[in-house]
Parts: structure tokens; C-alpha cells; sequence
């Protein structure tokens, strides 16, 4: 369904573009269709970037990303805009895509206006329903954004995402604004959805018990780069690269090894997760690793 | 001594719809240098009563109540004097870092003018101080990153600096909304800790969905369903030894203790019924939980439930 091939997004910053940032360097990957991939990482290493680029919400650097057969970036804005309501993104921050001075109602109604020319009546039908989905109140409808719970929001952002019956869904942090009840509700809807309408997901989540419940195969980043990738089982069980260890046991960590990788200083040669390795070895450090299945569809990046 | 002490607290939303009684009657007391925690269901009022305490709310909201902080009615402060209060006595880290953080301006600007604001600081020391805080909060490259805009930062790095913001100008009470959703394991608990540090000299109140988070920062819990507190405990009991339904029910609802959630939806928050306000979605339902709205009892050891099934009187 989906197939990334070798993609970069670097970001120049500073007066000067001095800076650059390698939010995502040289990635390959695929989703299968039906699949929920999950999408793991410290804080800044690019996991958003990545959503974003999947759906050409951003133009990459360098790289192709490869859509149910179709090469995104030869299409044209046209093309590109009547692909639009089969992938669809769900936003790290609620608030940040609602648009503050529509009613709930009409945000839910929106793309169905918009997309498939819906009347009226239709779409105040499909609406309730939607709205009973995600398990929302019908008083909250005629309400603005602000005036609703963060978790509330974040679930009208589901309505509308759900609103088109998409194929691919980028889910970034969809729970984390959600009690560990309705978190449990979601978790089971998109289940559901994915078995009735076989969706395909990249999931992204800080929370490993979340990611192992929803998804069927794990990639781990590190500053920019795909550390690890394979099914579920594989990466939380018998994970191979130090960094996924990390993540699994932190309480293992010592407190100085808990400095955030600086995606600023990233060193020109050798392995992303060197300095911060317990394994490290000499090679680490000039030789840049190269991704390594060590079983059936389970690929580390690391030399030893 | 008591720090802040909230009784009988309303917070009434007018809507075309109907009154929306987003917190009712709340009783709260908490003590010098406590880490109060503060979770329950989405849309429970958790955030409207932390806004409600900063006076941050627009001004048809109908409030009514105490909420007395160090001797004083915050409720009857004028606005001058209330503004006195916010970021320097009591600071709160709103939920949504994309919203609270100005577009336009750089970060570091955005802290300069917190703390030049409150303490009088002259630019330069401002500058440092604010490199210093971003530094307390594990952001990388702190001197580079001040000049950068919030669009130019992470998730989780937009959340840090919310946290850097409010503890800049050294508030006696911390009110924290979600500081740390979005938060990967290994920076989350270095934020953990770091809540942990700098609270040992003031009070907390730490709202959020994260369980973990709340189990290591706070002394006590209480849990708040449907604009009402509904149990309050030291921390370890509610985790081990939770008494109302709907705690149990949350509890459960954990993706390692099988990711079941509770069923049926929240309630309307206009024109609640007058029974149990979790009555429809109890499996230990009685008859009389229908009709009789429960009052708060305490089961000793200062753990207190609002249901009929623990109140013998
Ligand atoms: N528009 C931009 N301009 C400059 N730098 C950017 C921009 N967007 C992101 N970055 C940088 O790219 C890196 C990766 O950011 P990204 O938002 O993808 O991280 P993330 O993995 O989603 O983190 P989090 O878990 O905190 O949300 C960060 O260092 C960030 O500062
Ligand atoms: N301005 C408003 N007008 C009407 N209702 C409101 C307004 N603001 C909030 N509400 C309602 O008040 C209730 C409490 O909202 P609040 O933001 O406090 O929830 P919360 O417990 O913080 O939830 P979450 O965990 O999702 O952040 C919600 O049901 C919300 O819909
Ligand atoms: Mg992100
Ligand atoms: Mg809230």
C-alpha cells in the first residue's frame, strides 16, 4: 500500500541556514494494506516528519513515497488534491487542526460538503453517526472547539478523519490526550475499522503498550534514521538494536545516558546511536552501519 | 497548613443548549509543598477547574464558591490583583503547547518576556536565565534553539518549553495540565523527575491521563468524574485499593490489565439526573443509586468515596 524509498527531509535553520537538521535520513520502509505499522522514538527524531511526508503534507528533500502504486511526487497539485480523501492525517495537537471559529458540527460536516458534495440532510445524518463512533455527545455539536475537553476535541478530529472512510490513516499521538477508558474505546474502534474496511495505519505513539496492541509490525527510530523494523512479536521480545532496549527497560538507563539525541551535532561518520551505545566498539564509530535482516522481516541497523 | 483550600466550587457554562455544569460542588484542600493529582474521564472538568482556580475563564462563565489561596478568596481579588498572582504565585502549564505558544515569536522570547515581566530582570540576564531553564528541561542545544520558532520544534520540545515558561518565575503553586503527553519514555521521566525536584519546595496540582506519571509525582490522588470528585486517597491506595466503581472500572481499562474500557458513554453534562452520576454505566448498581445522589464518606485513613454502596448512614 505504502512503499518509502530512501527518504530525507533535512531542515535549514538559523540566519545564515547554517543549520541542518536530518529530521528523516535516508528511510525505506513499506506498508502492507490492512496493516497498522507502528512508528516509535524519542521525542524530535522525526517521527512527525515522516507522517507528514507519507501523505506529501511536506515536500521531502530527496527520496519517493509510493501510494497504493501511484509515485506522489510525479503527480501534479490536481492529482495530488483528488488522492486527498483516501489518506487523511490525524494531528499530534487536537486544537491545532480544528479551526477555532467553526462549530463543532460543521468541522465534522466539512469534508463530506467538500469531497462528496453531500446535501444537507445527508450529511447531518452521517454526522450523528459519526459522532456516536467516536463517542461524542449530540449537544456538543453545536459548540466550538474551546469550548470542549482536549480529549473531546481530539475525538472530533477522528470524526473527521473517519468522515471520508479513508484507506490510509497517519495516527500521530491519537490517544495521548485521552483517559485510559476512552483511550481503550478508540484503541478497540480502530481495530474494528481496520478488520471491517481493512484501513492501513501508521500509528505513532510514545506509549509501547499502546503500540503493541494496535500494531502488526514496529519500526524504532533514532535521530532521523530506522533503527530496527519487524513484526510486533519480534521488536518487543527479541529486540536486536541497544537503542530498542533503551526504550523497552529506561529504568535500566543511567541518568547522564539520558541526554536527548541532538539532531545539531550528529556526528558525520559512523553509526547515529554511537555515542550514546553501551556496545559501542571502534568500528561504530567510522563506519556508518547498514540495515541487516537477522530473521524473516526483522531488520537492525547496527554492525554488530 | 493548607496552601489552598477550594469549597463547594461551581463552574457553570451558559450554552444555547442548556447550563453546562462542568464542575459542581468540588471540595479540595491541599497542603504546603503537596503534590495533589488530579485524573478521571476526558470532559470530566479536570482543566475548567484548574482554569477556574487561575481565573483564566471568559467572563459570562458562572463561578461561585471559595477558592481560598494563602488566607485570600481568589474569587474576590480584583483583576489587578489576580494578575499579580498568575505566573509569579501560582503558574499553570496549559494542556495545549501548539495553541499557548505565540506563532510569531521566537521561543526564547517568549520566556525572556515571561520572567523580564515578574522579576525585573534586564535583557541579558534574562537571555541566560532563559537558556537555563530550557537547559533544566533537557531541550539539546538550548543557545541555538532560543532563537528558533515554535513551528521549528518537536512535539514534545513545544511541551518542555511550556513547562520551562512556568517555572521561570518560581511560583509557589504549579498547576500542570498534561505536562507530559506527547512525551517519549526516556524524556518523560526525565521530566518526571524534574517535576519531582523542583515541587520539593511548593505545591503541585498535577492533572493527567498519565497513570505512571501520576503514581511517581503524587502524594495524593483524587478522580474526578463527570464535574464531581468521586474518590480521593493517598496515592498507593488508589492504585492498589480503589473503592468507587468508576475508579475500578478506569483502572481496568489499562492496556496491560487488558484494555477494557468502561461501557456505555460519558453523561451530558446539562441537565444531569439526580442519582449517582455513574449510575448508567455501573455494574454494581443498586435500585436507590438512581434516585439518591451520593455525598462524599470517609472510609478511614482519610480515603473518601462519593457512593451509596460504602456509605452506611
Ligand atoms: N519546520 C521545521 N523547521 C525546522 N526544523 C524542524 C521543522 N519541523 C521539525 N523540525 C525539527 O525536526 C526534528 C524532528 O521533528 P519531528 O516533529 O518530526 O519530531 P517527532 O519525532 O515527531 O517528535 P515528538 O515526539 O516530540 O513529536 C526536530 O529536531 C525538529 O526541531
Ligand atoms: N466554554 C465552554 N462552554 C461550554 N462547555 C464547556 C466550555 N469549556 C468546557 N466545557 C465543557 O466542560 C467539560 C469539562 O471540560 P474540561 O476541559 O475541564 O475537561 P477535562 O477533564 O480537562 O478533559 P480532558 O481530559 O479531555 O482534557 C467538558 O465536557 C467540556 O465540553
Ligand atoms: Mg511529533
Ligand atoms: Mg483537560
Amino acid at each position: 500500500m505504502i512503499e518509502v524509498k530512501d527518504l530525507r527531509k533535512h531542515f535549514s535553520s538559523g540566519i545564515l541556514k547554517k543549520h541542518s537538521t536530518k529530521a528523516v535520513d535516508g528511510i525505506s520502509f513499506q506498508i502492507r494494506r490492512g496493516e497498522t505499522l507502528g512508528l516509535v522514538g524519542e521525542s524530535g527524531c522525526g517521527k512527525t516528519t515522516i507522517g507528514r511526508l507519507l501523505l506529501r503534507l511536506l515536500e521531502p528533500t530527496s527520496g519517493k513515497v509510493i501510494f497504493d502504486g501511484i509515485d506522489l511526487q510525479q503527480l501534479k497539485k490536481a492529482e495530488l488534491r483528488r488522492l486527498r480523501p483516501r489518506m487523511q492525517m490525524i494531528f499530534q495537537d487536537p486544537d491545532a487542526s480544528l479551526n477555532p471559529r467553526m462549530k463543532i458540527a460543521d468541522s465534522i460536516a466539512e469534508p463530506l460538503k467538500l469531497w462528496r458534495k453531500m446535501g444537507k440532510s445527508e450529511q447531518k445524518e452521517r454526522v450523528a453517526e459519526l459522532l456516536e463512533t467516536v463517542g461524542l455527545n449530540p449537544e456538543h455539536l453545536n459548540r466550538y472547539p474551546y469550548q470542549l475537553s482536549g480529549g473531546q476535541n481530539q475525538r472530533v478530529v477522528l470524526a473527521r478523519v473517519l468522515a471520508l472512510n479513508p484507506d490510509f490513516i497517519v495516527a500521530d499521538e491519537p490517544t495521548s490526550s485521552l483517559d485510559v477508558s476512552v483511550q481503550a474505546q478508540m484503541l478497540n474502534l480502530m481495530q474494528e475499522l481496520k478488520k471491517e474496511f481493512n484501513l492501513t495505519v501508521l500509528f505513532i505513539s510514545h506509549d509501547l503498550e499502546v503500540v503493541r496492541h494496535i500494531s502488526d509490525r514496529i519500526a524504532v527510530m533514532y535521530r532521523g534514521k530506522i533503527v530496527e523494523i519487524g513484526d510486533t512479536t519480534d521488536i518487543l521480545g527479541y529486540e536486536r538494536h541497544p537503542y530498542t532496549n533503551e526504550l523497552i527497560s529506561p529504568a535500566s538507563i543511567e541518568e547522564d545516558a539520558l541526554l536527548p539525541g541532538d539532531m545539531r551535532t550528529a556526528n558525520p561518520s559512523g553509526c547515529v546511536f554511537y555515542p550514546r551505545c553501551p556496545f559501542a566498539a571502534e568500528i561504530c564509530s567510522k563506519k556508518e552501519p547498514g540495515m541487516v535482516e537477522v530473521e524473516k522481516g526483522h531488520w537492525v541497523l547496527c554492525e554488530r | 497548613m493548607s496552601i489552598l483550600r477550594i469549597t463547594n466550587l461551581k463552574t457553570w457554562f451558559p450554552t444555547r443548549d442548556g447550563i453546562v455544569k462542568a464542575v459542581n460542588a468540588v471540595d479540595l484542600e491541599m497542603k504546603e509543598t503537596e503534590r495533589f493529582g488530579l485524573i478521571g474521564e476526558t470532559g470530566s472538568g479536570k482543566t475548567i477547574l484548574g482554569m477556574t482556580i487561575m481565573r483564566l475563564l471568559q467572563p459570562d462563565t458562572r463561578v461561585e464558591g471559595e477558592i481560598v489561596y494563602k488566607g485570600h478568596d481568589l474569587l474576590k481579588l480584583s483583576e489587578e490583583e489576580m494578575r499579580k498572582i498568575r505566573g509569579k504565585e501560582i503558574a499553570m502549564i496549559l494542556q495545549n503547547p501548539t495553541t499557548s505558544l505565540n506563532p510569531v515569536l521566537k521561543v526564547g522570547n517568549q520566556i525572556a518576556e515571561a520572567i523580564r515581566l515578574h522579576q525585573g530582570l534586564d535583557k541579558r540576564a534574562a537571555k541566560e536565565k532563559v537558556v537555563e531553564m530550557l537547559e533544566a528541561v533537557k531541550i539539546p542545544s538550548p543557545e541555538k534553539r532560543v532563537n528558533e520558532y515554535p513551528h521549528e520544534f518537536s512535539g514534545g520540545m513545544r511541551e518542555r518549553v511550556m513547562i520551562a515558561m512556568a517555572l521561570a518565575c518560581n511560583p509557589t503553586l504549579i498547576i500542570a495540565d498534561e505536562p507530559t503527553t506527547g512525551l517519549d519514555v526516556t524524556i518523560k521521566m526525565q521530566i518526571v523527575r524534574l517535576m519531582k525536584e523542583v515541587t520539593k519546595q511548593r505545591s503541585m496540582l498535577f492533572i493527567t491521563h498519565d497513570l505512571d506519571a501520576a503514581a511517581e509525582i503524587c502524594d495524593n490522588i483524587a478522580v474526578m468524574y463527570a464535574g464531581e470528585l468521586v474518590e480521593y486517597a493517598k496515592t498507593e491506595a488508589i492504585f492498589k485499593n480503589p473503592m468507587h466503581p468508576y475508579t475500578q472500572g478506569f483502572l481496568n481499562s489499562l492496556p496491560n490489565r487488558g484494555l477494557k474500557p468502561i461501557r456505555g458513554m460519558s453523561p451530558s453534562l446539562i441537565g444531569i439526573p439526580n442519582g449517582c452520576r455513574f449510575y448508567p454505566r455501573c455494574d454494581c448498581a443498586e435500585e436507590n443509586c438512581k434516585i439518591n445522589h451520593p455525598e462524599m464518606v470517609e472510609l478511614g485513613n482519610g480515603h473518601l468515596v462519593r457512593c451509596l454502596l460504602h456509605d452506611r448512614s
